[in-house]
């Protein structure tokens, strides 16, 4: 034998602490790919790209939304003319427009910005305690609304009265978009009040700084929100008129789609 | 002979504890790495096997190889081609190769003893 007995034992020894090593580093990076997103790393890169065509067409479809209530509204304000009933009925729509979240608004308010917690996880730690959950973000919108904010938009995603925030495998699913964070929550309001409401002590970004989460608040004259680029669906509710006793009456031309 | 098996279990288990993820755009790399250090392992038995060790030809070969392919698969990623998919068949070929030289070695290895044994009774 060239080599005494040990070098080559030594030599092979450290070569497969290292092939060990990358095995079982592969093996749990493919089992927590699996058990968050339910596919096979292979798969990836296939599903990426039917998301960005997803994505495409609905950001084609939100610009048509877009259009279209521009339309309607240029339409409108040319039938109305100048005659006087039509110039107010033209100013109620306006009005009922600006409720309904259909107009970009802007004024003195507050802007809170949340992210994920920049803290590296050790070794076997959840890695839900450092991530923004759509709880948080909710709490913070719901703590806004209830101090009397006017109008909210969370990452540029307008909030009207049907809007929800939910869960949807590691994003937070706001209306129709996907957000991510950092999570930005621009409201229109009483700048003290609304801030006083979400920095109370014990309140919700009390709870995130106690946890290390990178959370700012700050106030300013000029917040803007822009305007809900999605549909509105009223498939199921009727308006209830008045001396209908509230009787369900079916819909004039069926129901949509 | 156990050494490399210790050796490999004590990998698996840091491996295991240590809290690292592959990103997903390296897992190609992952890839590399392992098939590399497999065939050097299967290389340095295979010479041991026929006698010829030699520490630096094994560990240069190791570093060598390793980036070698792992500069393959940049190459790869830059130009948007699986080039890497060349130094997978190069590894496995050899791993193949490696492991039908080991049968052999330890078959001879087998038959020469059972043949001292005939010839001694």
């Amino acid at each position: 034998m060239l080599m005494p007995p040990r070098t080559w034992q030594i030599a092979l020894t450290a070569v497969a602490v290292v092939a060990g090593f990358v095995l079982a580093v592969q093996f749990r990076t493919e089992r927590s790919i699996e058990r968050g997103l339910h596919v096979s790393s292979g798969r990836l890169g296939e599903i990426a790209y039917r998301y960005r065509m997803a994505d495409r067409r609905q950001a084609a479809l939100r610009q048509r939304i877009e259009d279209l209530r521009r339309e309607i509204a240029a339409e409108e304000q040319r039938a109305a003319g100048g005659r006087r009933a039509e110039a107010a009925l033209a100013a109620s729509l306006e009005d009922a427009r600006t409720r309904a979240g259909l107009v970009p608004l802007h004024g003195p308010g507050i802007v809170v910005t949340m992210a994920d917690s920049r803290r590296p996880l050790r070794g076997g730690e959840d890695p839900n305690l450092v991530l923004i959950h759509y709880s948080d973000v909710q709490a913070v919108v719901g703590t806004l609304w209830a101090a009397g904010a006017e109008a909210i938009a969370v990452n540029d995603e307008r909030l009207v009265g049907q809007s929800g925030l939910s869960c949807v495998g590691t994003t937070i699913l706001c209306n129709t978009r996907r957000l991510a964070p950092p999570y930005r929550i621009a409201a229109i309001g009483d700048p003290q009040a609304l801030r006083a409401a979400v920095t109370a002590r014990g309140g919700v970004l009390d709870q995130l700084r106690a946890f290390d989460f990178p959370v700012a608040v700050v106030t300013s004259s000029d917040v803007r929100v822009p305007a809900y680029t999605g549909g509105f669906e009223h498939r199921y509710a009727r308006p209830m008129l008045s001396g209908q006793g509230g009787a369900p009456r079916p819909a004039p031309g069926g129901t949509r789609r | 002979m156990w050494l490399p098996i210790l050796g490999l279990l004590v990998g698996v288990a840091l491996g295991l504890l240590v809290s690292i993820q592959v990103p997903l755009s390296y897992v190609k790399y992952s890839a590399i790495a392992i098939l590399a250090s497999v065939d050097t392992i299967l290389g340095g038995v295979r010479a041991q096997c026929e006698g010829r060790f030699d520490l630096w030809v094994f560990l240069s070969g190791f570093v060598v190889n390793t980036l070698f392919a792992a500069g393959l698969t940049a190459l790869g990623d830059l130009l948007g081609l699986d080039i890497y998919l060349g130094a997978v068949v190069a590894f496995s070929i050899r791993i193949f190769n490696n492991v039908g030289f080991i049968r052999r070695d330890l078959l001879g290895l087998a038959w020469r003893s059972r043949a001292t044994e005939t010839g001694k009774t």
